[in-house]
């Protein structure tokens, strides 16, 4: 009977122990909350080169470069690496990981004749996988762009968001007292190509959103008049020539239609033409200054900055009804020189604080003001095609204007190489498919 | 009269046949006798003896003070009960005098010295009274050692005896480990619950570290939510690779908080085997772009 008893109890027992186990199924849950604004580090080895180009900056600096502008990366030192890989073979990882690296960019350069033909890899250290593995031709010349290309690719990858490594800016550069240039590069100052010479002054140049034309502003009729010069053919068109004042060109996101700014009736007011000069209508009729206009990306609205208040501000108002105006900057003696991301949800301006003029960015659906630079004398503040990185010109006390970028996150400022010349004024281009 | 008493008695009545026994009972009676005689003579010829030495101490008047007549206490007691002649009274009047300026020094000194004495005495006695104290108190102290042998012998044990309670509880540990093992695999849940302060803490490791490695800046800016599954080996490690149980809908943002996850390698996990199989299998929950300063 003891034996049995002991049976039935165990049996009991285990039967306990099958029950709780399927009702105490639930799984530990922990919450994370929140997060840094880190960088991902990466590690770009020098590519095995045949034929060293000397004069050309190294194809894995341009890659590190890129990305470290983006404020989203930072590129680790490879020098202490003995053996550098130049393929996703034979990968040590343990070197890597003790490297703190994420990521591993490895490749190879091939030159036949004036060929050159890229093979590179994106490597996943923590997966110890391959994520992408490619090979790019092009003749030297190209050996930049190739570099901004795989630039653009990695960024892709790992960020989401697509790299504007391959895009281009336009900005005045003042050769000398009478001689001012309108110049295109590449969005970090390289291969300049001006598109405009002028004894006058130029300034406000604004890329269309579709890539082909840029609109500016030259005081060649001794007065601020608008063009819009076709980038392909050269053509010029002069968009606004009216009485008084015609300035502060903005393209409507469809590049139909431009929002300037005339003094035409009494003081300045904003206007909306055609790019091609004809049908001019004007947005609002008020007594005080209202200039600088912006278009939201979904082309409804434009913001604007007033002095109705007392103090210069950014408002905004309704492209079609006109009737509200909302005021949208609170904080700081004095906020101008407005425009959108490209999604529309961030703000962009300069602020006056304590007598120096920041980049700053508004989020519009928290109205949290980040201040970006420091100053004192930052000017033209434009967003990078994918908004993760913001264009401006600067100038300390007593010196020459230069242009540079900020990462939209104010991690990483990073001047551009463009020349000892004052830059003036400065503006994006668009991401192309070329 | 001894003789008549004894011959009165009735034992010498008996004895009066036995010759013997009267020779011998005769003689000692003469003995005993002889022998009391003596001791009265003895007597008469000691105070001759000291009359001398009298006449001797007139002689030396001016040495009175000297040590050995000092010494000579019973001589000079003696004086006392000794009849003097009439022609050396004046002599002995001095003497007189002088022994009793003696006698006063002599019972001086015998005060002092009886002072002294008993100051000693007392002296001695306080020694003893300290080394009486001295002996306790270090009976005490060897008490008090013996006492602390003691107790260091206890806490030894109990030391001991907590060791082979660890290592009992450990192999207890391990019977429990291996048969929840073979009767429920991957089901230690059961054993856990009670130390749920533990169990936070650890959670609380985890997350932070976790924390730590989230990249926010690839969630975009809307307020995103991520689960992840994962589970865990006793050093912290994963087994296998984050499970994405819900996606951000951002591709570069799952990403960046699986490297968070990977990055975070080795999590801090308890070593009891009773907590660790409550955070073996853990869910995470991911809110990058949440306010939280």
């Amino acid at each position: 009977m003891k034996i049995i008893q002991n049976y039935i109890y165990r049996f009991i027992f285990l039967l306990t122990l099958i029950t709780s186990s399927f009702s105490s199924n639930s799984i530990e849950v922990i919450e994370i909350l929140g997060g840094k604004a880190s960088q991902i580090p990466i590690a770009i080895t020098p590519f095995n080169e045949e034929i060293k180009n000397i004069d050309l900056e190294k194809m894995h600096k341009v890659i590190a470069n890129d990305l470290e502008r983006s404020g989203l990366f930072t590129s680790l030192d490879t020098s202490g690496i003995s053996t550098i890989p130049d393929s996703d073979m034979l990968i040590n990882f343990s070197n890597w990981s003790a490297l703190q690296a994420q990521f591993l960019v490895v490749g190879k350069i091939i030159t036949i004749q004036n060929k050159l033909t890229t093979r590179w890899s994106l490597i996943d250290i923590y997966k110890e996988k391959t994520v992408l593995s490619m090979e790019f031709s092009g003749s030297k010349k190209q050996y930049r762009a190739i570099a901004h290309n795989i630039s653009d690719l990695v960024y892709k990858k790992l960020t989401g968001s697509p790299g504007v490594f391959h895009t281009r800016i336009t900005f005045v550069k003042k050769k000398s007292e009478k001689i001012y240039g309108l110049y295109v590069s590449d969005y970090d100052g390289f291969n300049q190509r001006a598109i405009v010479n002028s004894s006058q002054p130029i300034i406000s140049p604004r890329w269309s959103p579709d890539g082909k034309k840029i609109a500016y502003v030259s005081f060649e009729k001794k007065k601020p008049v608008i063009y819009v010069q076709d980038l392909t053919t050269g053509k010029r068109v002069l968009v606004a020539n009216f009485k008084g004042n015609n300035s502060a060109p903005a393209w409507s996101p469809d590049s139909k239609k431009l929002a300037i700014v005339l003094t035409y009736s009494a003081n300045s007011q904003i206007y909306i033409i055609n790019s091609d000069g004809s049908g001019i209508k004007q947005l609002m009729r008020t007594r005080s200054i209202n200039t600088e206009p912006a278009w939201s990306p979904d082309g409804k609205e434009i913001f604007f900055s007033s002095d109705r208040g007392g103090n210069p501000q950014i408002y905004k108002v309704n492209v079609e009804g006109v009737s509200d105006v909302n005021r949208v900057t609170f904080e700081g003696k004095g906020n101008l020189s407005p425009s959108l991301s490209p999604d529309g949800k961030l703000l962009l301006f300069l602020t006056q604080d304590n007598g120096k003029f920041r980049v700053a960015v508004q989020n519009l659906s928290t109205n949290q003001v980040l201040k970006l630079t420091k100053g004192p004398h930052d000017e033209s503040p434009i967003f990078s095609p994918n908004g993760h990185m913001i264009l401006f010109t600067y100038k300390d006390y007593g010196k020459t204007t230069k242009i540079g970028t900020v990462s939209v996150n104010g991690l990483k400022v990073t001047p551009l190489r463009v020349g000892s010349e004052a830059i003036l004024e400065s503006s994006w281009g668009p991401i192309t498919n070329n | 009269m001894i003789f008549k008493k004894l011959s009165n008695a009735m034992i010498i009545s008996k004895l009066q046949d036995n010759y013997e026994l009267q020779a011998n009972l005769f003689s000692f009676v003469i003995h005993f006798g002889l022998f009391i005689f003596m001791l009265v003579s003895i007597q008469w010829q000691m105070k001759d003896v000291y009359y001398s030495e009298i006449e001797l101490w007139d002689a030396m008047p001016m040495q009175i003070k000297s040590q050995p007549v000092a010494n000579k206490k019973k001589s000079a007691d003696l004086k006392k009960s000794i009849p003097k002649p009439i022609e050396k009274q004046k002599r002995l009047k001095i003497n007189e005098e002088a022994e009793i300026k003696l006698k006063k020094r002599k019972e001086k000194k015998a005060k002092i010295k009886k002072i002294q004495k008993q100051a000693l005495k007392q002296e001695k006695l306080e020694q003893l009274q300290k080394k009486l104290l001295e002996q306790e108190k270090l009976e005490q102290l060897q008490k008090k050692l013996l006492e602390q042998e003691k107790l260091e012998g206890i806490q030894k044990k109990i030391l001991e005896q907590d060791k082979l309670d660890k290592l009992k509880e450990s192999i207890l540990d391990q019977e429990i480990k291996k048969e929840a093992r073979i009767a429920i695999e991957g089901d230690q849940e059961v054993f856990a619950g009670s130390n749920t302060g533990e169990l936070d803490k650890f959670k609380a490791m985890i997350q932070q570290k976790i924390y730590q490695n989230v990249n926010k800046q690839l969630c975009g800016g809307d307020l995103v939510e991520l689960e992840f599954e994962i589970q865990l080996m006793p050093t912290g490690e994963l087994l296998g690779e984050p499970k994405l149980i819900q996606s951000s809908k951002i591709e570069s943002c799952d990403q960046a908080l699986e490297r968070a996850i990977l990055q975070s390698q080795p999590l801090p996990v308890p070593k009891d085997v009773k907590l660790f199989s409550r955070l073996k299998k853990l869910k995470l929950m991911f809110q990058p772009n949440a306010y939280t300063e």
